[in-house]
């Protein structure tokens, strides 16, 4: 896999990336360049032959999102950079953000320009002090040399970009809920429809793209489409980043292209789990997606055919739980992360995880019952698809697909009064940052 | 009742055909299917946050919120009745709903009535799985005086803050947190400071939002209740009274689409102690002191006073339709008098405006409700007729009405209005400045009390009208005053608005118009009147001249007092006859619209206390000239003659009498001369009006003490400085008052409340609710030099 592709990571070890000069001697903002000579529809055709997939973690082909605008309602079109990445095992953005900012801000101008929009946004994730330094200096840099602003690349095309920082909320990551924090109001979701195409941001058409996704637009403007299909599967083009954590040697991001087995990542990137273990389980896509066990690892790691495994890309977030590595607690602690994260608004999200949190707590710490399961079943029934957002759905994926693999361990537990793991080492504690690729941030400007 | 298409649906195999747009649960309730649901309201915004009105939709892969959910046409619904999926969902849902609420209801003041008891017994598993720790907060939190909130009970429906950012735009409380966490509060060191605060107790499903005037007063099933209309004002609201053990414990809204939807304002809901305090009941006459007597001997008296004497009628806004036909026809065929007036203050521009008022209902609810442009003048709607303000408030949030507010002072509707600022008395000019035109939609033009006093005012805001083919009214204030007019209490105009002259069968009556009510009260200072009747009305603290109203009750030879309460006129009363409290009473209000709302009585009178109908009735018998309306059936028979709309929905025309001199707004403006202020009153909702006796905790939430607002220009040219004491001095007397400098009120113009603790506002007036007005500050010596510009 070393000479596997590199898109959105290819200026990652090239000292001085990060900065306005880096940038434009690597090809940077060749492709707003070319963008701004072109009429936008031919931008969104592009992007929508290339096959492009949101790597936000739902997949929604970006094109043909773009495509939803309306024209000419009399309303400004804003394009909203979704960089509030939460969901436990996923750290692709911060690093592209910290690694190579102006790649980020030169997808944002493009599609601002493709659809029409002049003041786009950036909803930063709160907790990500380091990845809004370096953005606030690349927006600076951009401006100073009319990447940004008024008369952008030479061209006669006004964009803007503002950056807002969050303030600590994964349900903030939820585009409508994003679109609310945004304006300046509580971060919970909206109904829908309307949708953000239509009455988005102040009620406006609204584009809402992942880091990732507006990451890989410049090089689909100024490669072509067809460069980005001959990479990944037909359904699933491209290449994508995978952050692999958990019980591996080598925890980091690795781009490969969509289709690459699992076992490859994990084993041949990621160096497998150390010690030379097995896998005891795994998760494709981030916290919310369903486990998956070891015989599922030779999986192309691609949205069809994760799902036809029984789970979801998400977010290409795999992490790895090795034959040390105690389900249950994996998933209560997955649990008090939804719990804590739950915005409050509707009652199967606010109460239905409190009350597994409290199940689980028990059956880990002592007190568990067998029929704690069937009823954890069914409390996780009664969250899933009938939360107000995914949300919801997501938070049961831990407990749902951990009693559908693993019920031995729960009822072990039950038996042993509490965690037959306690005297091993668990979960890989705080992973070092190391990144998978060459090059290293800076020394003093790491952020702990 | 909708042009809007039909859409056709089967729930649960019944087909139904709604017009599009309806959501499913609405749909499911035209065919008597109850879906749970503690979120919805039919009011609110459709939110989708309890999740418990889950139902199957045919084709959709996930279970349905019909709260949300718009129909379609062919949709097919199951609910939990055809649904072992929808069933499961809800259940699921209630039993989230229990795990963290505590299970007091023997304590809390919501059981027996709690829409959680409720759906959980019809919708909800038999038993928890629960049985961890439940989550705690201390209680409760007192988020006004008025409202207190124990949040370990609350469902988090957000109700209550989406009533308060909807419907009354008054966003003092708000969800905080997140997760279980999640609760209502308030910003610290802020309480909820809305007169409407009440409503977020009513529409709680659970017992998270309690009032302090009924916490742990009553059981649902120890008290009994009735329907009948808020005496308050004239917005009309129909009630709920609770009455435990013959005492009121509780006012609540009535759902009435209509009218006041479901909501009532805090002095509505929590004013409800005066009918229980100081009642009379029994006739008294003055032989020297009141001694207690028969109703026979207060009429001989009355009678032989009245024999070959003047006899005059006030009448106030609490008396019934009914009460106030047969004080109209007492006066006129017995005591052969069109000395008659309910009104405060008046002025002949209003006549016609009144007359057409009189005849029927030129504005309802629905039209503001409806209106593309409503022009509000000399009304300040959430103080003086508060569900107005909401519905014009809706009419903004669901369309984008536009509201246009000319008045002196910046109002409550001001975040969704334009203000027009005008000096007092300047109404005219500035309404025939708005340059509305026509066919930019439906226009409503609602003046307000304060119009009819205004030069000009009534003719330019009906000319406005009439020139975008608007519709006008001329709103009151009191309950019923609207019903008064419909009953000729006024000394120009008899029942349905006819003008005196005009023949009425049945009626005897002097074919001249007779005295106003400054008129009667002047007269009686000039002993010129033998027997003052006063129903319901104490001009001491109503007239807008206390000292006419002090010497006229001086010198009037033989004073009746008509009233519920013994605090009333105690002091001057000749004899005194008890009336029955509106809740006693079996009847009709008029509100401001002109729609007659039936009361009901809760509870029998105290004593020897009735309806004053009753009392006119027999009076009239004593007299000799029977009327002839013994029995409710027999007023309403010649009531319904009488009273029937003229002219129907008719538009203000053109008023026939106008006094034809234009005022203006000119103030002295020549050069070096300092502008004379105009000083103008009207009450707040929340003050020390009669009807408000005994009611602590909304005084203590709402009621502000008397101040004295200014704009900046004058306060500086005066030397005031905002919080400053300044003495306020009129040609009728002078107070010293607390000084509120603000860009809300016009320049020139200075507003006093009407009734707050430390002024009664007509000790500085004349006989008019403007006046001429000097201010000066109190401890800071006057800027020198204040003359030059």
């Amino acid at each position: 896999m070393a000479d596997a592709p590199r898109v959105t990571t290819g200026r990652w070890g090239i000292d001085g990336a990060d900065t306005i000069e880096g940038y434009l001697e690597h090809d940077g903002y060749e492709g707003l360049k070319k963008a701004v000579s072109m009429p936008p529809d031919e931008i969104i055709d592009e992007v929508k032959a290339s096959g492009l997939r949101g790597r936000g973690g739902a997949g929604f082909p970006t094109g043909a999102k773009w495509g939803f605008i309306p024209k000419d309602t009399g309303k400004p079109v804003y394009v909203c950079c979704n960089a509030d990445e939460g969901e436990p095992g996923t750290f692709k953005d911060r690093e592209l953000m910290e690694r190579d900012p102006h790649q980020l801000i030169e997808g944002i101008a493009i599609t601002s320009y493709a659809v029409g929009c002049t003041q786009a946004f950036i909803y930063m994730r709160g907790e990500f002090l380091e990845p809004a330094r370096r953005i606030e200096r690349a927006l600076a840099e951009a401006y100073d040399r009319s990447y940004l602003g008024k008369n952008v690349a030479g061209s006669k095309v006004s964009i803007d970009i503002v950056m807002h920082r969050g303030a600590g909320s994964y349900e903030c990551g939820e585009e409508t809920a994003l679109l609310e924090s945004l304006e300046g109001k509580r971060g919970q979701p909206r109904l829908r429809p309307p949708f953000p195409a239509v009455e988005g941001l102040y009620g406006s058409p609204t584009v809402i793209n992942n880091v990732e996704t507006l990451a890989t637009v410049p090089h689909i403007v100024r490669n072509g489409a067809g460069w980005f299909t001959g990479m990944g599967t037909e359904k699933s083009p491209g290449t994508k980043i995978f952050c692999v954590s958990g019980a591996v040697e080598r925890p980091g991001n690795y781009e490969a292209p969509l289709g690459t087995p699992a076992r490859v990542i994990i084993d041949e990137l990621a160096g497998g789990v150390p010690g030379g273990k097995q896998v005891k389980a795994w998760v494709p896509g981030g916290s919310s997606t369903p486990f998956l066990t070891p015989e599922l690892l030779d999986t192309p790691m691609d949205f069809e055919s994760i799902q036809a495994a029984g789970s979801l890309l998400g977010t290409g977030a795999i992490v790895v739980l090795g034959e040390d590595d105690c389900i249950v607690e994996a998933v209560l602690r997955w649990l008090q992360f939804y719990a804590h994260e739950s915005c409050g608004k509707c009652t199967p999200c606010r109460e239905g995880t409190w009350w597994l949190v409290k199940v689980l707590h028990r059956m880990e710490n002592g007190g568990g019952r067998m029929e704690d399961l069937p009823i954890m079943d069914d409390v996780g029934d009664n969250i899933l698809f009938k939360s107000f957002c995914a949300f919801g759905d997501g938070a049961v994926s831990p407990i749902l697909s951990g009693l559908r693999h693993f019920r031995d361990e729960f009822e072990r537990h039950v038996e042993a009064n509490g965690c037959p793991y306690k005297d091993r080492p668990v979960l890989a504690a705080a992973t070092p940052r190391t990144g998978g690729a060459e090059g290293t941030i800076p020394a003093g400007e790491v952020i702990p | 009742m909708s042009d809007q298409p039909l859409v056709g649906l089967t729930i649960d195999g019944k087909h139904v055909s709604v017009p599009e747009g309806t959501l499913i649960i609405r749909a499911a309730e035209r065919l008597g299917i109850e879906v749970p649901r503690f979120c919805d309201h039919p009011y609110l915004e459709p939110v989708g946050a309890c999740r418990t009105c889950l139902v199957e939709v045919e084709g959709q892969r996930k279970l349905t919120t019909s709260c949300t959910t718009p129909v379609a046409e062919g949709m097919v619904v199951r609910t939990q009745h055809t649904s072992e999926d929808a069933a499961k969902g809800q259940r699921g849902q209630l039993e989230f709903l229990l795990i963290n609420h505590p299970l007091d209801c023997p304590v809390c003041d919501r059981g027996g009535e709690c829409p959680l008891q409720d759906q959980t017994l019809a919708f909800g598993p038999g038993e928890s799985r629960y049985i961890d720790p439940k989550r705690v907060y201390q209680k409760p939190i007192e988020l006004l005086p008025l409202v207190l909130l124990d949040r370990e009970r609350c469902v988090l429906c957000a109700r209550c803050t989406r009533f308060c950012d909807q419907v009354s735009g008054e966003r003092f409380i708000e969800l905080f947190e997140r997760g279980a966490a999640e609760q209502v509060s308030i910003a610290p060191g802020e309480d909820f400071g809305s007169p409407f605060s009440g409503n977020t107790v009513q529409i709680c499903p659970v017992g998270a939002l309690t009032s302090s005037t009924y916490r742990f007063v009553a059981r649902p099933f120890d008290v009994s209740s009735e329907d009948t209309v808020c005496p308050h004002c004239a917005s009309g609201c129909t009630l709920r009274v609770d009455v435990r053990r013959g005492e009121v414990v509780r006012h609540l809204a009535r759902d009435n689409p209509d009218v006041n939807e479901t909501w009532l304002c805090d002095k509505g809901r929590y004013a409800f102690r005066f009918p229980d305090r100081d009642r009379l009941d029994t006739p008294m006459l003055r032989v020297p002191g009141l001694e207690p007597v028969s109703y026979g001997e207060v009429f001989a008296a009355i009678r032989e006073r009245s024999e070959g004497g003047r006899v005059a009628f006030l009448g106030g806004g609490r008396l019934t339709d009914e009460d106030n036909f047969a004080m109209s026809k007492l006066a006129r065929t017995v005591f052969d008098t069109n000395d008659i007036d309910h009104r405060m203050v008046s002025s002949p521009e209003g006549l016609a405006a009144e007359r057409n008022a009189a005849a029927g209902m030129p504005v309802t609810y629905a039209d503001v409700e409806r209106a593309a442009t409503i022009v509000v003048a000399g009304l300040d709607t959430r103080e003086e007729l508060p569900i107005l303000h909401l519905r014009i408030r809706k009419a903004v949030r669901k369309h984008g009405a536009r509201v246009i507010d000319v008045a002196p002072r910046r109002t409550p509707l001001a975040d969704v209005a334009e203000h027009v600022p005008c000096a007092p008395g300047a109404e005219a000019a500035a309404l025939g400045d708005l340059g509305l035109a026509e066919g930019d939609g439906e226009t409503v033009v609602i003046a307000g009390p304060r119009l009819a006093e205004s030069r000009g005012g009534i003719e330019a805001a009906t000319g406005l009208a009439s020139r975008v083919s608007g519709r006008f009214t001329l709103v009151p204030r009191r309950a019923n005053d609207r019903g008064a007019l419909r009953a000729g209490v006024h000394p120009a105009l008899l029942p349905g608005g006819h003008p005196v002259g005009e023949a009425i069968e049945g009626w005897t009556a002097p074919g001249e118009p007779g005295r106003d009510t400054r008129a009667i009260l002047e007269a009686a200072a000039n002993r010129e009147i033998d027997v003052l009747f006063l129903a319901g009305v104490d001009p001491l603290t109503d007239f807008p001249d206390a000292d006419l109203a002090r010497r006229a009750l001086a010198n009037a030879r033989f004073r009746v007092v008509i009233d519920i309460s013994r605090a009333a006129l105690a002091g001057y009363a000749d004899a005194v006859l008890p009336a029955a409290a509106f809740l006693e009473k079996d009847g009709h209000f008029t509100d401001w619209e002109g729609r007659g709302q039936r009361m009901r009585p809760v509870r029998q009178p105290p004593g020897l206390a009735r309806p004053e109908w009753q009392i006119f009735q027999e009076l009239s018998e004593a007299m000799g000239k029977d009327m002839g309306l013994t029995t409710l059936d027999a007023l309403h028979e010649e009531m319904g003659s009488l009273l029937s709309s003229q002219d129907g929905k008719e538009g203000g025309g053109s008023p026939e009498e106008v006094l034809s001199q234009r005022a203006g707004g000119e103030r002295g403006s020549d050069e070096g001369e300092p502008p004379t202020l105009t000083l103008f009153t009207y009450p707040l909702l929340v003050d020390e009006g009669r009807l408000s006796v005994d009611a602590g905790e909304l005084k203590e939430a709402l009621e502000e003490p008397a101040f004295v607002e200014l704009n900046p220009a004058d306060a500086e040219r005066l030397g005031i400085a905002d919080g400053g004491t300044v003495r306020v001095k009129t040609e009728r007397g002078e107070t010293e008052l607390p000084a509120r400098v603000t860009d809300g009120i016009a320049e020139g113009a200075v507003f006093v409340p009407w009734n707050q603790p430390g002024l009664r506002a007509n000790t500085l007036l004349a006989g008019s609710l403007t006046t001429a007005v000097t201010l000066e500050p109190v401890g800071a010596p006057a800027m020198a030099g204040e003359e030059t510009s």
